[in-house]
């Protein structure tokens, strides 16, 4: 029960959301082409077209449960990024059409790079998070193994995502303790790089203590004996799923070249 | 190339170590990264190759599950733990001031290849401290390419010599039996 509600919390603190939708049912590298096909889109379409992009994906995320999440994180990462693009651009570079408002002068142009950077930069987050809000990281490493990815690639993607959430909280749990004892995490700059190893060098430690037992278990179990692993419980695909991912991809490796062929 | 088992799982304890590294410096509100210290270890104790795909690996991983830009920043991982790896094989970790030097050395690099990233890919900001220094530099009449770099270059100089004095100090003080088993580490050895 502990370990169940350990696991859950392990999962909240993912991106990844459970669901039902379509995409959440889709095999994983499905909805792995899926994120590349709109990325690809958001690096040549227009202002207009990565708009369209992101209010799509941002109707998309809420039809399929992910909406709340998705929203959060566009805006906790892009609010930064769209001030200082209006900064950046809109104020401080200097451009011929600056028109002189007292204090500062403002680039008409610039506000419009700036738009079309962040309007494209938002297409690629929301892509990404459609993604990773809908994909467990399992799902797609047995989508992966499926494919028949070496189980030394396997591992190193997979070891991490299990080790993420037990340190996470391990930080966090010699974090508070150390609060406790007195010390100070957001004091002066001395007291805070004081600070740094007393809370790293634990974690450090750990994380590499036990690097002799885990080879001796896994050489045990020979997991590098076959080429290949065998997916017992492998991710749902279909013949329309495949043609689907080679459709995606050839469109998407069609929309980035032909701009650069016109190009030259 | 084919890593044995226990380079294997030394990446990936080095994987985890560069996130919680990450976390742990934005839990202190230091104006530092310090999510490269795995991935400069394992360039010092098993070689170039190794650290650049704990870097590549690292970004991606993190990409996929806390936050998606750091997947665009990918290439910048893997060229640190690359050049991390080739000072190493140059003798440049044998002592505490050759790493906190190496440190700062791989910080041109991964400036180099980070700048473009963050000028054409994110209008030379990205939403984090170095844009303050770097519309400071903007202000003062700098082109955008030259203040993203500058900024970068001085946080990075700082945060590598950090990440990588720390690394040292974690391979220096890890025990026999296990260092015995990279022979790698023979070129970072006094």
């Amino acid at each position: 029960m502990a370990s169940g509600s350990k696991q859950e919390a392990g999962k909240q603190s993912l991106l990844f959301t459970p669901g039902e939708s379509l995409l959440h049912k889709a095999n994983p590298l499905t909805s792995l082409v899926i994120m590349l096909w709109m990325i690809s889109a958001a690096a040549v379409l227009p202002t207009a077209g990565t708009a369209i992009l992101v209010l799509a994906a941002i109707t998309v995320s809420m039809a399929t449960g992910v909406g709340k999440r998705s929203v959060k994180r566009l805006l906790i990462t892009m609010t930064p990024i769209g001030v200082a693009l209006i900064v950046v651009h809109g104020l401080l570079i200097e451009r011929p059409d600056q028109t002189d408002l007292g204090l500062v002068a403002i680039s008409p142009d610039g506000l419009d790079y700036a738009l079309k950077v962040f309007m494209r930069v938002a297409a690629m987050l929301m892509a990404t998070l459609l993604f990773v809000t809908t994909t467990h990281p399992s799902e797609m490493l047995k989508a992966l193994d499926q494919r028949g990815v070496p189980p030394g690639v396997g591992y190193l993607v997979a070891s991490p995502l299990l080790l993420i959430e037990p340190f996470s909280d391990r930080a966090k749990a010699i974090r508070d303790a150390q609060r406790v004892r007195g010390l100070d995490l957001t004091g002066s700059w001395k007291a805070r790089i004081i600070a740094l190893p007393i809370l790293l060098m634990p974690l450090i430690t750990l994380a590499l203590s036990d690097l002799d037992q885990r080879a001796s278990i896994l050489s045990g179990r020979a997991f590098r004996a076959f080429p290949r692993r065998t997916v017992i419980n492998a991710p749902h695909d279909s013949t329309f799923q495949v043609w689907f991912r080679r459709i995606l991809v050839a469109v998407a490796v069609l929309q980035l070249g032909i701009p650069l062929l016109w190009h030259f | 190339m084919k890593f044995d088992t226990r380079t294997l799982i030394l990446m990936a304890a080095a994987v985890v170590i560069n996130i919680i590294g990450g976390q742990i410096a934005h839990f202190l509100k230091l104006p530092l990264y310090l999510d490269s210290i795995g991935t400069i270890l394992v360039a010092i104790l098993a070689g170039p190759l190794a650290g650049g795909i704990t870097g590549l690996v690292t970004n991606l991983v993190w990409g996929l599950i806390l936050n998606p830009v750091a997947a665009a920043f990918a290439p910048v991982a893997l060229v640190i733990g690359v050049v991390a790896g080739l000072l190493a094989r140059a003798g440049w970790f044998r002592t505490w001031w050759q790493a906190t030097i190496s440190g700062a050395i791989v910080a041109v690099p991964s400036t180099i290849v980070a700048v473009p990233i963050i000028v054409y890919m994110f209008g030379g900001v990205t939403g984090g401290g170095p844009d303050f220094a770097a519309a400071y530099l903007l202000a003062v009449g700098q082109s955008l390419v030259q203040s993203v770099a500058f900024s970068n270059l001085g946080i990075n100089i700082a945060d590598k010599a950090v990440t990588a004095l720390i690394a040292w100090i974690v391979a220096s003080r890890l025990p026999l039996r296990l260092t015995s088993n990279f022979g790698f580490f023979e070129h970072s050895r006094v």
